[in-house]
């Protein structure tokens, strides 16, 4: 590099040490004219840019550093940062995939419709930095666009299969089209009659329709088909519930806890399933939900089961703490809510 | 005995008595009425005025004393689309009169709206419900219309005719009021009332909610509001005792609203059906002051601990262990709230294990009854349906505007889906309650918005039934307070609770296979009455006896 180029360099590193980024960039500017085949100005020209947050100014020189030594690892770091700053994701990929910068490349491939790839560099860097917001920002995003692709592609390529029909229930489900879910499950319950967990899923759109005589019965198959599966046990057991099948409705929700303890939504089914006929077991139930819930709104309607429970019992004055701990955690919720 | 053996006692007294009686029998027939010619006039508009969505009230009553009931409708009114200021409501066209409709004896109606003296409820009223009670002791009911607007009270003359005495009465309130009801608190042998309101709401503070679906606002949108009630000094004026009772300490949603005494203390207690409020339970003290209990008491949210979207409420004892209970129909998404009377004070919500988790859940309830249609013992629960939103369809297709009635018979406390006699949709709103045949089995008359109103008749079956009309001497003339027992079935006088509306101030007995009856009754004023060796299948009017 010829000494005036060296001395342009030293000048613009000077001036951004007292900060003064202008200044430094017409110097790097001149080391750039003054040494057009030498990697170093340009890359100097482009951090400059970048410090300045003008990503723009900074891909042209950072692109030309590149070209003039293709090993430099910076040149590519700051290249793949300026491009995915400026939305051009595919172009920033394989700069980012050459220095390894598994976060910055993770959010690149998933802009840029890979969310495969994006979920296994996403996890990579959140290896690293296990608590970092953004990057598990980007990785449950990552994951429902891997979902959503996995399921275009299987209504694309396999729309008539059980797995077909089941997705596109799901779908139906998801937006409260609870006919159309219904027909779909259907369709896939002729074909695949034995297939775990369509039954499950059919069970909860009568459930959301408050179906629950119908609910119960797909439900019911779903414990047959999976006897060790928790949740359809408690599903089974909210559906009983719900019909005042309060009996029949405590063996299931029991039977849900003793395969997976602790699920809080089963143990405050118990608890109200619980509180006429077995008052100790459905306190059990409700105060571990508080323990595992602490001050949730699930914890907060506990608090009013148990009120409830302790008032009927005649011990007005423990169902009084009890209703102003509901009050509490509920003023908690709604004071913390978003709502509109 | 531990309370849990108590309850397994009453299961199997529950059991026995359904095998002693006979099989049940109850067939509604939805049937026009020859003469009822009247149209619920909503005019809903694109602006989503949200008093479109919320009446009309309906009261079965015998204004002429015939012994026959007859009907009066609360009409809503004209909205223009948009209002402009001054807001008139047109009710002075026929079209948009309340009816009276008398019940001739072959069973047929002629409207005498006019010649009664009841046409033109004010233009700038637009018309909500209707409270029935005989206020001033002379042996003739007077009607009491609630509005958005200015409330009237019509005196009864005795004489086929009414005289609008709302000024005089001072019970005019004011904004927006919806459901009413004559009641007695304080036992002094006149009738009081009490009005809910909705909202502090004005054709100005209108606003519509949705995106480009418009439609009508939830309440929340509205800053709450107090309800009224009026002491009746007996000179025919009324005092509004809101504030120096203690009702007005509390503001709500207020849409139904219901009376018993839930507590046995012999004062008549009210529950007040808030929309998306903790419900109200004001306990009368019974000196002349309330205090609201419904959250202490369990009476204030669902068994989730969520509030509900209260509308109707009935207040009745459903699974006769002698104790009001109280049934709260709601909007969509959650079941019509049961809230079982455990006796001291306490209610425990128990809407799944009466069987209305499965009765409901994704429709909307307004008007409801708890009324025993097959005349088997047990009180069966009648409840008109609609959603709020005339597009809801838009927001949720699992949802519809309008829906057929629910008739839910009542099995040993746990409520079964039956034969409501029509599966046309409507949107109801309104209903009330009775005997429109006096043929002895409860029939159904209700409303529903921009439609005619829906007669559905109890063609009835073999069980025996007793109907009796109460006779306030020392307490008030219509007996409204008074706590009637035959066997463990009992009712509380009163023709208040549904939804706008006013029912059959008869009280009715399903007897099952019984074909007589021994009537006991602790009126108002104390005294205890007992009433042997009635038979089955007759009309009694009842007199208050001199002594205690």
């Amino acid at each position: 590099m010829p000494r005036e180029a060296l001395a342009q360099l030293q000048a613009g590193v000077n001036a951004e040490k007292q900060r003064d980024l202008e200044s430094a960039i017409a110097d790097f500017r001149k080391a750039t004219e003054l040494a057009p085949a030498s990697s170093l100005p340009f890359l100097r020209l482009g951090n400059a840019y970048m410090t300045k947050r003008d990503y723009a100014q900074a891909i042209p020189p950072l692109k030309r550093a590149v070209e003039l030594n293709p090993a430099s690892a910076p040149a590519h770091q700051l290249l793949g940062f300026a491009l995915l700053a400026q939305g051009y994701a595919a172009g920033a990929i394989p700069h980012l995939d050459f220095v390894h910068e598994y976060g910055a490349l993770g959010i690149a491939q998933l802009q840029n419709g890979q969310p495969a790839e994006a979920v296994s560099n996403l996890q990579a860097a959140l290896a690293k930095n296990p608590s970092d917001p953004d990057l598990l920002y980007y990785l449950s995003r990552a994951g429902t666009a891997l979902s959503a692709q996995s399921l275009d592609k299987l209504l694309s390529t396999a729309p008539n299969s059980a797995r077909g029909h089941q997705a596109a229930g799901q779908n139906y489900f998801d937006i409260k089209m609870f006919p159309e879910a219904k027909k779909e499950y259907m369709q896939a319950l002729a074909l695949r009659p034995d297939l775990p967990g369509l039954r499950l899923e059919l069970g909860q759109v009568y459930s959301a329709n408050s179906e629950w005589d119908k609910a119960e019965e797909q439900f019911r198959e779903e414990t047959k088909l999976q006897p060790g599966n928790a949740e359809a046990a408690y599903r089974l057991g909210d559906a009983l519930l719900q019909q005042g099948k309060m009996k029949e409705a405590l063996e299931q929700l029991k039977r849900s806890d003793s395969l997976h303890p602790d699920m809080p939504e089963t143990l405050y089914a118990l608890g109200r399933a619980a509180a006429v006929s077995e008052p100790t077991d459905a306190e059990h139930a409700l105060l571990r939900v508080i323990e595992l819930e602490k001050e949730t709104p699930l914890a907060g309607q506990a608090y009013y089961a148990l009120a409830g429970i302790h008032r009927k019992q005649g011990k007005s004055a423990q169902a009084t703490k009890e209703m102003q701990e509901y009050s509490r955690i509920q003023a908690l919720n709604n004071h913390g809510s978003t709502g509109p | 005995m531990t309370k849990a053996s108590l309850l397994s006692l009453f299961c199997a007294v529950g059991l026995l008595a359904q095998d002693a009686r006979p099989k049940a029998e109850v067939v509604f027939q939805l049937t026009p009425l020859k003469g009822v010619d009247f149209t619920l006039r909503n005019s809903p508009t694109s602006r989503k005025y949200l008093i479109e969505t919320m009446p009309g009230g309906v009261a079965l009553l015998d204004y002429n004393n015939d012994g026959l009931l007859d009907i009066f409708l609360v009409n809503a009114g004209h909205v223009r689309d948009p209002m402009i200021n001054p807001f008139r409501f047109d009710r002075h066209e026929p079209a948009y009169w309340n009816r009276l409709y008398r019940q001739n004896k072959d069973g047929s109606f002629t409207d005498v709206t006019e010649q009664a003296g009841l046409a033109n409820a004010g233009d700038t009223n637009y018309g909500m419900g209707v409270a029935v009670g005989d206020y001033d002791n002379d042996g003739y009911p007077d009607i009491y219309v609630t509005n958005f607007g200015k409330n009237i009270l019509y005196h009864n003359n005795g004489d086929g005719t009414f005289t609008d005495v709302t000024a005089k009465a001072g019970v005019a309130a004011g904004g927006w009021s919806v459901s009413a009801g004559f009641f007695d608190y304080d036992n002094d042998g006149k009738l009081d009332l009490f009005v809910t309101r909705y909202l502090d709401w004005s054709i100005e503070k209108s606003k519509t909610c949705g995106n480009e679906k418009a439609t009508y606002c939830p309440p929340g949108e509205f800053p709450a509001i107090s309800n009224i009630l009026y002491h009746n000094r007996g000179d025919g004026t009324f005092e509004d005792v809101s504030v120096p009772s203690g009702i007005a300490a509390k503001k709500g949603h207020g849409l139904g609203v219901a009376f018993a005494d839930y507590d046995g203390d012999g004062y008549t207690d009210i529950f007040v059906a808030n929309d998306v409020t903790n419900q109200f339970l004001f306990h009368n003290n019974g000196n002349g002051t309330f205090t609201e209990m419904a959250l202490d008491s369990g009476a204030a949210l669902t068994n989730n601990g969520k509030m509900l979207s209260g509308m109707g409420v009935a207040f009745q004892d459903y699974d006769n262990d002698g104790l009001p209970d109280l049934l709260v129909t709601q909007l969509p998404h959650q079941p019509y709230v049961v809230y079982h009377n455990e006796g001291h004070g306490v209610f425990s919500a128990q809407e799944l294990e009466s069987g209305f988790g499965s009765l409901s859940g994704k429709v909307s309830g307004w008007g409801v009854g708890l009324e025993d249609f097959d005349n088997d013992g047990w009180k069966d629960a009648f409840i008109v349906q609609g959603h709020v939103f005339d597009n809801v369809e838009s927001y949720d297709s699992s949802l519809s505007y309008r829906e057929p009635p629910l008739l839910a018979l009542n099995r040993n406390g746990h409520f079964e889906k039956a034969d409501a006699g029509s599966n046309v949709p409507v949107a109801g709103r309104g209903a009330a309650f009775g005997d429109l045949n006096n043929d002895g089995w409860i029939d159904v008359v209700a409303t529903s918005l921009g439609d005619q109103p829906q007669f559905y008749l109890n063609r009835g079956g073999k069980a025996h039934w007793l109907t009796i009309t109460l006779h306030g001497t020392k307490s008030n003339r219509d007996g409204f307070g008074a706590r009637v027992q035959i066997g463990n079935q009992v009712r509380f006088a009163t023709a208040a609770g549904s939804y706008l509306s006013s029912n059959d101030k008869r009280l009715h007995f399903g007897l099952g296979s019984a074909d007589g009856a021994t009537v006991e009754i602790r009126w108002p004023s104390g005294i205890r009455q007992i009433v042997r060796d009635v038979k089955a299948d007759q009309f009694i009017v009842i007199e208050e006896s001199a002594q205690r």
